[in-house]
């Protein structure tokens, strides 16, 4: 391949809608994903402000309780199977991972389209339920409710079989990327945090998918033959369904938040600019938790009738989980205790993890407790912990890593003043219409009930209220990415002195190969101490340390760059 | 390498470094599917396992209403179809084409009469009403099979997980048909050499995997 | 990477072998389902089933001598499904016991409805635990 002119590089290399739609750059199929992923987080944004407008008083406020059923079941498939999985592994996975591994692509870039295309096919395939009956009874399909319903639910089901096709096609491909095709010198050890809790997630995509895929089939199949497995009308056991679903659905919770710990430990590092503490530690605790991930689903069964003895298996194991998440935490509060913390807007969503995080963390393992599930059990407690750990948890560190690679993916920089602001009225947003849930949940208040009692009316008007702030801080950030597009200062080739090979050795925005020449590494992704040392040198960071061969002694650190962004 | 320097054979993609990796790369994702064809047939034998469990004596009394000598013959025809597979590598990794090419022909001609087999298992099956869940009337068009003599609840269940089994697992012979015509064509025109057999390898792995499945299948469902 | 692992030459004598010792074992689980093992009926079935997968596994696929990765892969693969299996059952064998979780399984207390429906009073001793 020969070198690229001057001035080209992945997103004006080659132009009209050919050279995009049959691409096989991992970085323009990130892009493709960013937007499909973005549409449909609108689309089910959207959804969300009806169902809370709805709820602002009790009684019919702007729809009748068919289109509230429908609604927030839409919202939730929506944002779960073609928001929150996709988000960051397709979108931030995409683009960085092998720019991160010093590959020139992933390991199957062919597969690497066909994903997003079977992902784009599941989606319209999910949109077409929407005119061909009625869905309602949430995302989680339960039998035989699910069976009895429209037709709709055949959509669905075929819809999220074929999603689940793209997420084992991008998850085996990064399995095989990390395995195969390191940059020389980039050993495990060295790999950036975002690598392993991507590899981890990998691993529970490869894993579980396939279960939802029988699950959706055999109940495709119950729907459209009534072959009775989990129909008790016809002999069958809905328990199992239950048992079926959240062998995948819970490790699904995994995919959805462990990429955003991979996301928190990368910013952390960098904006704190210190070794990330525990830097083993921290990688191995995704591994851990993806397999631990596997032996907990039946805490979703609690008063499904499951036997006495799984549940407290199930319970007990459910504890365990908290052990290496925990170690997570006091590691990246560690690491910016030592370091010196730069409050830039990426940062901003790193800290403000921590507490949602941590809330719906600890919610999450009272709800593991057994006589405490059966008191909070589809209450609005669990919705209030659902919510954040996944907009909390996967979308706050989606927001901060997209703050952190946006200079990275298209050359310019957001108004960093108002990316404060936005963040701030995100963090309030999503307090406010949230953390009164917790108190309607524990007052009794069930959840998915389209109507309620009048003493919950003031928590619930709140929450509303809290939704438009947060929606509100969402269409700030969607106003200035976009306006940086337009008129954005050009960004810097590292503008937050990261030491990642993405910042390090690869132009802004990156080349179509990625690097000149394959980069060799000769220290951690978070050796900030070595950069110091350097720095006091008098070390710059130039054009000349763009791919780079790496064994130029120059490499041991590239210098953190000294003008601050605005 | 992305540089001129490069003197790779033509089958190596610019972003592998060498034909080794790209092979080992492609192996290693052929087995990571694999995992997930497993997992996904986990979940068929764990409805098996389940309702074996509660009903033991629907699932001993109803497996010999399925006829064991086909099932039987069927084993046979896919065990050989492995076997042509594995001596098909065998023969590219010596660089015979010929031998190659006769090898696929064989292994897709067995694939094919497993499928003709299984498409008079079903044919019965259907025209005595031992169909799944709610279809399932051994009365209604029944043609000397006696459905009664068995006295067993559940009955419903068990042909339901038959034919999902055996359904999901004549899908993926179907698709190995089509995968083993691609590259007996492939290898007609000798795209093939001992340097270079990455599809051969991967779609033999994939073959042995539904052999491997059948293993499983033709036990539990027609011998106990 | 592993150079060569993958690319090992099988011997056309041991592919013999192996699917003559494949047939072998189809012919002997189709005799041994014609005799009356009982409780050993199942595990048998399973155990001949495993040791002809073992056989294409190690030396049709080649694992044996492919690189430790895949295995690791299978392996996984393998892990799950019995974790899968067993914790499930961990539900199904003991659906129904509500009010006791060490001992007894939802027959034995089909058996002891059974007892007080029948009320017999010397059979109320298998009514252990229930309030």
């Amino acid at each position: 391949m020969s070198h690229s002119a001057p001035g080209l590089n992945y997103l004006n290399h080659a132009k009209g809608f050919k050279s995009w739609a049959l691409t096989l750059d991992h970085k323009r199929i990130g892009i493709m994903y960013m937007v499909a992923v973005s549409l449909a987080f609108l689309a089910g944004g959207i959804l969300a402000i009806l169902v809370r407008l709805e709820l602002l008083g009790p009684g019919e406020t702007i729809m009748g309780p068919d289109a509230y059923n429908q609604s927030f079941t839409l919202h939730a498939v929506l944002m779960i199977f073609a928001f929150i999985i996709p988000a960051i592994p397709a979108v931030m996975g995409n683009f960085v991972l092998p720019i991160q591994l010093g590959a020139k692509d992933v390991a199957f870039p062919r597969l690497n389209l066909a994903s997003l295309y079977i992902y784009l096919i599941g989606a319209v395939i999910v949109m077409l339920a929407l005119v061909n009956g009625r869905i309602d009874g949430g995302w989680t399909f339960y039998a035989p409710y699910s069976t009895s319903i429209g037709n709709g639910i055949l959509f669905v089901t075929a819809g999220v079989f074929v999603m689940g096709f793209s997420s084992i096609l991008t998850g085996l491909n990064f399995i095989v990327t990390v395995h195969k095709m390191r940059a020389p010198g980039l050993t495990w050890n060295r790999l950036p945090l975002f690598i392993w809790s991507i590899y981890a997630t990998s691993i529970v995509q490869v894993l579980a998918t396939p279960v939802i895929g029988i699950t959706v089939l055999l109940l495709f199949l119950e729907k459209a033959f009534s072959i009775g497995i989990f129909d008790p009308a016809l002999g069958g056991d809905p328990v199992l369904f239950q048992h079926f679903f959240w062998f995948y659905s819970h490790p699904a919770v995994y995919i959805m938040i462990l990429p955003a710990f991979g996301v928190i430990s990368d910013l952390m590092g960098t904006f704190s600019r210190h070794q990330v503490s525990g830097y083993k530690f921290v990688a191995l605790s995704s591994v851990a938790i993806a397999f631990l991930g596997f032996l907990v689903w039946g805490h979703h069964m609690f008063v499904s009738g499951q036997s006495a003895v799984s549940s407290i298996v199930f319970s007990l194991i459910t504890y365990l989980i908290g052990i290496p998440t925990g170690v997570k935490v006091i590691n990246w509060v560690q690491t910016m205790y030592k370091g010196s913390v730069q409050l830039k807007s990426p940062m901003l969503y790193a800290i403000m993890f921590l507490f949602t995080f941590s809330i719906g963390g600890f919610t999450g393992i009272m709800l593991g407790v057994l006589a405490i599930d059966v008191h909070l059990h589809d209450t609005y407690f669990v919705v209030a912990h659902f919510h954040y750990v996944m907009m909390g948890g996967n979308v706050i560190a989606a927001l901060g890593g997209l703050h952190y690679w946006w200079p990275k993916m298209f050359g310019k920089m957001y108004n960093e003043f108002l990316a404060k602001i936005a963040a701030l009225l995100v963090f309030i947003g999503f307090n406010v219409t949230f953390f009164p849930q917790f108190i309607l949940g524990t007052q009794g208040m069930p959840r998915r009930y389209y109507d309620y009692l009048p003493q919950y009316e003031s928590l619930h008007e709140l929450s509303t209220y809290g939704s438009w702030i947060l929606a509100a801080g969402l269409f700030l950030i969607m106003f200035y990415l976009i306006a940086s597009l337009i008129n954005g200062k050009k960004a810097g080739l590292n503008p937050w002195g990261a030491l990642t090979l993405e910042w390090t050795h690869t132009t802004t925005p990156p080349d179509h190969h990625n690097f000149h020449d394959t980069p060799v590494v000769t220290r951690g992704a978070y050796d900030f101490h070595l950069a110091r040392h350097l720095f006091e040198n008098g070390g710059e960071v130039s054009e000349l340390d763009l791919g780079g061969d790496g064994a130029a002694p120059s490499h041991e650190a590239t210098p953190v760059p000294q003008e601050p962004v605005a | 390498m992305a540089n001129p320097q490069t003197n790779q054979p033509a089958h190596v993609k610019h972003y592998f470094v060498s034909s080794e990796q790209q092979f080992d790369a492609a192996k290693m994702g052929m087995w990571l599917f694999l995992v997930t064809e497993i997992l996904l047939f986990s979940g068929m034998f764990v409805a098996y396992t389940i309702y074996r469990s509660w009903h033991p004596e629907t699932w001993m009394a109803l497996s010999t209403a399925l006829d064991w000598k086909l099932g039987g013959l069927n084993t046979l025809v896919l065990l050989a179809s492995s076997f042509t597979v594995a001596m098909g590598i065998n023969q590219i990794q010596r660089g015979n084409q010929k031998g190659l090419l006769i090898n696929l022909i064989l292994t897709f001609v067995f694939a094919g009469v497993f499928l003709v087999v299984k498409y008079f298992e079903y044919a019965a099956k259907i025209e005595h009403g031992l169909l799944p869940g709610a279809a399932f009337d051994p009365h209604g068009i029944s043609h000397g099979f006696d459905y009664a003599t068995y006295n067993v609840p559940y009955g419903p269940q068990f042909f339901s997980i038959y034919f999902v089994m055996t359904g999901i697992h004549g899908f993926h012979v179907l698709v190995g048909m089509g995968l083993f015509a691609w590259i007996t064509w492939k290898a007609k025109n000798g795209a093939f050499s001992a340097d270079y057999y990455t599809p051969v390898e991967n779609c033999g792995l994939y073959w042995h995997l539904v052999d491997i499945i059948w293993i499983f299948l033709f036990p539990l469902l027609y011998l106990i | 990477m592993s150079h060569d692992s993958g690319h090992h030459i099988i011997p056309v004598k041991m592919l013999y072998a192996v699917i003559g010792i494949l047939v072998f074992l189809t012919v002997l689980t189709v005799a041994l389902a014609q005799v009356e093992l009982g409780v050993f009926e199942v595990p048998v079935a399973l155990a001949i089933a495993l040791t002809k997968a073992g056989f294409v596994v190690m030396i049709f696929m080649a694992l044996k001598w492919d690189n430790r990765v895949n295995a690791t892969i299978l392996a996984v693969g393998g892990l799950f499904v019995v974790v899968f299996i067993t914790f499930i059952l961990l539900d199904t064998e003991y659906r129904g016991d509500l009010s006791n979780t060490t001992e007894g399984t939802i027959m034995d207390q089909q058996r002891a409805d059974q007892a007080m429906e029948g009320r017999e009073p010397e059979r109320a001793d298998i009514q252990f635990n229930r309030q």
